[in-house]
């Protein structure tokens, strides 16, 4: 009998202790990863992410001291559908604000259907000049992760004559625009320009092209299995003798689809890696591996990315002292605020942070230099 | 023209005859429109991770590839294909489905992220002047004697010829006692084995993940429809026109150039010859 | 006609009440599953009624979308913008029709391969969309733009989109009930019967084409403004995928099939999507089973299980066999010749026909004749254009006719019945009958009068009310449950109403018992002094040769053995040999 009553208090306990929890889940926060589509691959370990920073932030008292319950969708389909999803959160389910890790496209469907109604932190790397009240940008921007890098990777690797390849579409091309700038101040020239569709995916003539033009340097900016394919065959042609590579979007899980041997003098520059060995970045995964075990989907750059997202809703809404984007808006500029990846200012709606460059050889990343404090040339003007 | 060109344009063309070999048989042969002819490629592609998550030593990549493939094709032959022979709509739209179901269960079990297989064989041979990976020329010169087997094989053998009884007059073929189910299910399971072989050849130099099947299955069916439908002869010719357009394109003047001229090229051969460059229409 | 108008403001009233029973935001959503369910629809009518499937219906729509973006990111006034969507409907018309036209014209069954270049077309608009930039957005899309008449998206916008949707709906159902509606299904249904009756089905088909472009490009139009923003994906495979699995699922054969596909495939997918890993596996699982063992779907399904439930409710009123008469035929009757001039008909090796030449009578009826691969059916076939001769010329009313394509033949008043019967099987024998009276007779208008289906001639009633024509109890009746016999009386029904000057008929007593065989020469010696016309049949029983030929025309081995009367060519010693085993 006594064990009974036993069962029936601490059933009654726990049901007390949700309810308290679930009295408190008072901010709903949406957040859109691609759970399907090219990009989800990148769904499991955004949801980790994301989810590993509500729990920081509701330890650290919630945002204004309202604690926040996070509500996903999937944001891999077609922009319509997904605008559709997020819609279903904010007027079906009375989300307050958004995090949205996901493609351009939707983005800026989702510009226009909020219309600057709700805060929305966009966390992906992305072409940049993105600007609309109520949107703050902690994704990189193709100025931060190249105008500190490429100058010290040509002075490094004692290179200067580029070449040029991405997918047929607006980030690659409004990447190389900068990095054509970039290049020439530093001294270099561009052995060539490319632009492949989506749906291609053998690179033998690129590779040629690439060979014959003499470059020692070569900027990637394709996207997904493309990046996979050429990075694989630029190896197999043994191209890796004759110039680096730099990639702006090879994170963890395109390198290990490139693979060790064909890693080599692969270089990324991006905001977040793994290997980063600050402080608070190996804290992070720690904690990321406590909650999610050893085998959890691998940590990366776009996956992390929500967590920076977060953090900065948690910031700015707490600066603000309220999610109101009015509010929001007038406290955004010059907010700091410190994550994994360091160090964190906004300015111009978007994030002046710590940028990495780091090196595949030997397929995993290690960090050979830091930036610090980049501010984004592609940002909004006040 | 330069050397590297001409070299690539072999490999490409070997390489799209290989992949669209076992359509050319299911297709080809039986009629069946198979949309999953790509997932059969990719799912070959995945036969090296398999391999090494069952912890097998790396030369049983080759039995895995073809056991796997060679199932999961027998038990959509017995399932679903079977009903379809002949009905040409049915089977695209069928066969459709299946390779979302099959993407979708190699996504379930592999996730979506890029898988890597390393190359059997590393480095360069000098060829004619320009260094070449090796492990394409082992490929390349493997397609070749490949297809001399088999056109051999399909002159020769006995079972080739009841297959071109069957395919030409499937009463008459029963009839006179060839037993059509059986053969039929036969060439079907080959053919997808052999799209699973290639998969399996071509893993180390591609991206391997669920998706990757769609290309493989766009190029075999516009190299078919450009070649003609009419055995090996017509699959040779369709992939060097085929993928000889895309490199050569694709070298002159930009990839998505090359992209489109296929494109191009194969709806102006749907349009004005659907049987194919030889047939008289 | 009632029956369309019921559905369809039940239809109406249901999806007006959604914002208030279920609120505004259900009611947006609804408008995105309703606009691919407009487009659906006429995916649903291209495929299920003309037998076209489209795999690349999503260019349509996304040209739509994109250039109404264009347009209202331009362009201010109301008025203009409605303008300015009427001739993008117009030109999607036109470049379907014109596409479609150029393909179909060139070779009958080219079915899959019409599939596969509208895939490849959806393919290179996609890829053009991500890379013209500077007109489409790229990548990112279109956006900046007002919805129409700056109707709010989640709110009134909704009541375009039902209004549209309706009037699609109502429209289609209507199209059900009028002789289009036979046309088209007859088209898919036997394509070489149906230019044998003189449609030039590429032109049917091209039409059908155009028509649901329009549709897709009515589904793009709303779609710009609802979503304010257009993106490739609006354009290429994925969507086009899409459309065919709502309309596969939902059912092709049901005007309301793709609409109820595409709701609740929509509300399904949004609400498992997030919440069940293996949402997309079932999907696949579901449509290969529709595929196989469904084919018309959901709407199938449902209409099953009402007509089993209120087995009255819906029977259409069948037609009442009113008669009217029916116009004269669209050609000058005129009889002439029927010259072969040394024909020679060669494929490959084989000489089929070598050196055929004779002159035929203006009227009466020939018998052609002769043994098994003597070229009788090809001499038929180089009549009506469905071979054409290596060398030679013939000549029919004056006029060449050898190389023109069967649905050519009507016009020179040249009627054909096959050896083996070619009817529309999945129609009733009076809808059979109805599609033959509007062979070379009706004009444009003429197809959208329910009046035309009840059209009869003289020729028609001739046979049809006979007493000894088994046919007039068996009018509602499909096709395919008819006898072999019933069938031939059909399909010379048909023939006959087409008032040919020249009727070719191939072993027209195939199949029938003594009786039948009896009452068939009957008719067609009727017929022939109604029409006083040229009658050429092929036959191989002597005595039906006997009984009625004015002239016998003896085939052997690709050439002309003898001409004459039926006593002349008894008598001839070479036509016996031939006949009796000796010569080859």
């Amino acid at each position: 009998m006594k064990k009974f009553h036993y069962l029936i208090a601490s059933i009654a306990a726990a049901i007390g202790m949700l309810a308290t929890t679930a009295a408190f889940a008072d901010i709903k926060v949406g957040v859109l990863v691609p759970d399907s589509g090219p990009a989800g691959l990148f769904g499991p370990s955004s949801r980790n992410a994301a989810m590993l920073a509500a729990k920081k932030i509701n330890a650290d008292g919630g945002i204004n001291g309202e604690q926040i319950e996070l509500i996903f969708a999937d944001a891999g389909v077609a922009p319509a559908e997904a605008t559709q999803a997020a819609m279903r959160l904010w007027k079906g389910k009375g989300v307050e604000a958004f995090v949205g890790m996901h493609n351009s496209a939707l983005r800026e469907a989702l510009i226009g259907r909020f219309n600057g109604e709700v805060p929305y932190v966009y966390t992906a790397v992305y072409e940049g000049n993105s600007c609309a009240s109520g949107l703050y940008i902690t994704g990189e921007t193709p100025s931060q992760q190249l105008a500190p890098v490429i100058p010290h990777l040509m002075q490094k690797k004692g290179v200067s004559n580029w070449y040029l390849i991405g997918n047929d579409y607006n980030w690659p091309r409004d990447t190389n625009v900068l990095a054509k700038e970039y290049i020439a101040k530093a001294g270099g020239t561009i052995a060539g320009e490319e632009y492949v569709p989506m749906s291609v995916s053998e690179f033998d003539s690129s590779l040629q092209r690439i060979k014959e033009s003499g470059a020692d340097a070569v900027l990637v900016t394709l996207v997904g299995g493309a990046s996979v394919g050429f990075n694989v065959g630029y190896a197999g042609f043994e191209l890796d003798q004759q110039a680096i590579r730099l990639g702006t979007l090879i994170e963890e899980n395109t390198l290990a689809g490139i693979g060790a041997a064909n890693a080599n003098g692969l270089f990324s520059s991006s905001g977040y890696f793994a290997a980063i060995e600050t402080d608070a970045a190996m804290a992070f995964a720690a904690s990321y591996k406590n909650a999610y075990g050893a085998d959890a989907p691998a940590l990366n750059s776009l996956g992390q990315s929500t967590y920076e997202g977060l953090l900065l809703l948690a910031a700015l809404g707490n600066k603000a002292g309220s999610l109101d984007v009015a509010a929001m808006d007038a406290a955004a500029e010059g907010t700091q605020w410190t994550t994994p990846r360091g160090d964190n200012t906004m300015s111009g709606r978007h994030v002046a942070q710590n940028i990495y460059l780091a090196e595949g050889t030997g397929g995993e990343f290690g960090v050979v230099a830091t930036f610090n404090n980049v501010a984004s040339s592609d940002a909004c003007n006040k | 023209m330069s050397t590297i060109l001409l070299i690539n344009i072999a490999w490409q063309v070997s390489t799209l005859a290989l992949v669209t070999l076992g359509l050319a048989i299911v297709f080809g042969k039986l009629k069946i429109m198979n949309m999953a002819h790509g997932e059969f490629v990719m799912i070959g592609a995945y036969a090296p991770i398999i391999t090494s998550s069952l912890g097998l030593a790396t030369w049983l990549q080759l039995p895995i590839c073809i056991i796997t493939v060679s199932l999961v094709a027998l038990i959509l032959e017995r399932t679903i294909i079977r009903h379809l022979y002949g009905r040409m709509f049915d089977s695209l739209l069928a066969t459709w489905g299946v390779s979302i179901l099959l993407r979708e269960i190699v996504e379930l079990v592999f996730g979506r992220s890029y898988q890597s297989v390393p190359q059997p064989v590393t480095g360069t041979i000098d060829i004619f002047g320009t260094d070449y990976p090796a492990y394409r020329v082992v490929i390349f010169l493997f397609v070749i004697f490949g297809f001399i087997v088999l056109a051999w094989w399909n002159k020769r053998s006995k079972v080739a010829t009841q297959l071109k009884a069957m395919v030409e007059n499937p009463e008459l073929a029963q009839a006179i006692g060839i037993n059509t189910g059986r053969l039929s299910a036969g060439a079907f399971v080959f053919g997808c084995a052999t799209a699973g072989l290639a998969g399996l050849l071509l893993a180390p130099t591609v991206q391997v993940e669920p998706m990757m099947g769609l290309d493989y299955l766009l190029k075999s069916f516009f190299a078919l429809v450009v070649g003609g439908l009419g055995g090996l002869d017509g699959l040779a010719v369709g992939s060097s026109i085929i993928a000889g357009t895309q490199s050569i394109v694709s070298v002159a003047y930009s990839q998505t150039a090359g992209y489109l001229a296929v494109l191009v090229l194969s709806i102006f051969f749907l349009w004005l010859k659907p049987d194919g460059i030889r047939a008289s229409s | 006609m009632v029956y369309a108008l019921l559905l369809s403001s039940l239809l109406a009233i249901s999806l007006l009440a959604v914002p208030m029973l279920l609120g505004d935001f259900v009611a947006y959503q609804l408008g995105l599953y309703l606009i691919y369910g407009i487009t659906a629809q006429g995916v649903g009518f291209l495929w299920g009624k003309a037998g076209v499937l489209p795999l690349g219906q999503a260019l349509f729509f996304g040209v739509s979308a994109y250039s109404t973006g264009i347009i209202f990111q331009n362009v201010d006034s109301l008025s203009l913008h409605l303008v300015f969507a009427i001739l993008t409907l117009a030109i999607l018309g036109v470049v379907a029709y014109v596409i479609a036209a150029v393909v179909f014209k060139r070779r009958t069954n080219s079915g899959p391969y019409f599939s596969l270049i509208t895939l490849a077309l959806a393919m290179i608009v996609e890829q053009l969309a991500g890379t013209t930039t500077h007109i489409t957005g790229g990548f990112n899309g279109l956006y900046g733009f007002d919805s129409i008449a700056g109707l709010d998206p989640f709110g009134s916008l909704y009541y375009l989109i039902v209004v549209c949707s309706v009037s699609v709906t109502l429209l289609l159902m209507i199209l059900n009930t009028l002789p289009i509606n036979l046309i088209a299904k007859a088209v898919s249904e036997n394509e070489p019967r149906m230019q044998l009756l003189g449609f030039p089905t590429y032109a049917l088909k091209a039409q059908a084409f155009a028509f649901s472009a329009i549709i897709a490009g009515l589904g793009g139009w709303l779609f710009a403004s609802h979503q304010g923003i257009v993106t490739p994906t609006s354009t290429g495979f994925a969507l086009s995928a899409e459309l065919v699995i709502i309309t596969a699922v939902g059912g092709r054969f049901h005007v309301f099939g793709p609409l109820i596909g595409a709701v609740v495939f929509g509300f399904l997918a949004s609400e498992m999507r997030d919440n069940f890993v293996y949402w997309e596996l079932l999907l696949a699982v579901v449509f290969i089973v529709v595929v196989l063992k469904a084919k018309g779907g959901l709407a199938e399904l449902i209409v099953v299980f009402l007509d089993k439930i209120f087995p009255k409710l819906l029977s259409i009123s069948s037609n009442e066999f009113v008669r009217t008469a029916a116009p004269p035929s669209n050609r000058v009757l005129k009889a002439g010749n029927l010259i072969f001039c040394d024909v020679h008909l060669q494929i490959g090796v084989v000489k089929i026909l070598d050196g055929v030449s004779f002159v035929l009578p203006e009227s009466g009826i020939v018998s052609v004749i002769g043994p098994n691969g003597a070229g009788k059916t090809t001499i038929l076939n180089t009549i009506t254009g469905n071979l054409f001769p290596t060398t030679g010329s013939i000549n029919f009313e004056g006029k060449r006719i050898d190389k023109r394509p069967p649905y050519a033949a009507l016009k020179s008043s040249i009627g054909r019945k096959q050896q083996v019967p070619s009817v529309f099987f999945s129609l009733s024998a009076s809808d059979n009958l109805a599609v033959a009276m509007m062979a070379g007779r009706a004009r444009v208008p003429d197809y959208f009068k329910r009046s035309t289906l009840t059209w009869y001639n003289s020729a028609l009633t001739n046979i049809i009310d006979h007493p000894n024509v088994p046919l007039k109890t068996a009018l509602n009746k499909t096709a395919q449950t008819l006898s072999q016999g019933h069938r031939q009386f059909l399909e010379f029904a048909m023939t006959a109403a087409t008032e040919p000057k020249l009727l070719l008929l191939d072993e027209p007593c195939a199949g029938l018992s003594s009786e039948e065989t009896s009452l068939m020469t009957e008719l067609v010696r009727e017929f022939q002094s109604q029409s006083d016309g040229l009658v050429v049949m092929v036959e191989h029983d002597m005595s039906i040769v006997e009984a009625i030929s004015d002239k016998v025309l003896v085939l052997h081995q690709g050439r002309v053995l003898s001409f004459g009367s039926f006593l002349e060519i008894k008598n001839n010693t070479e036509v016996q040999a031939v006949y009796a085993g000796g010569t080859k």
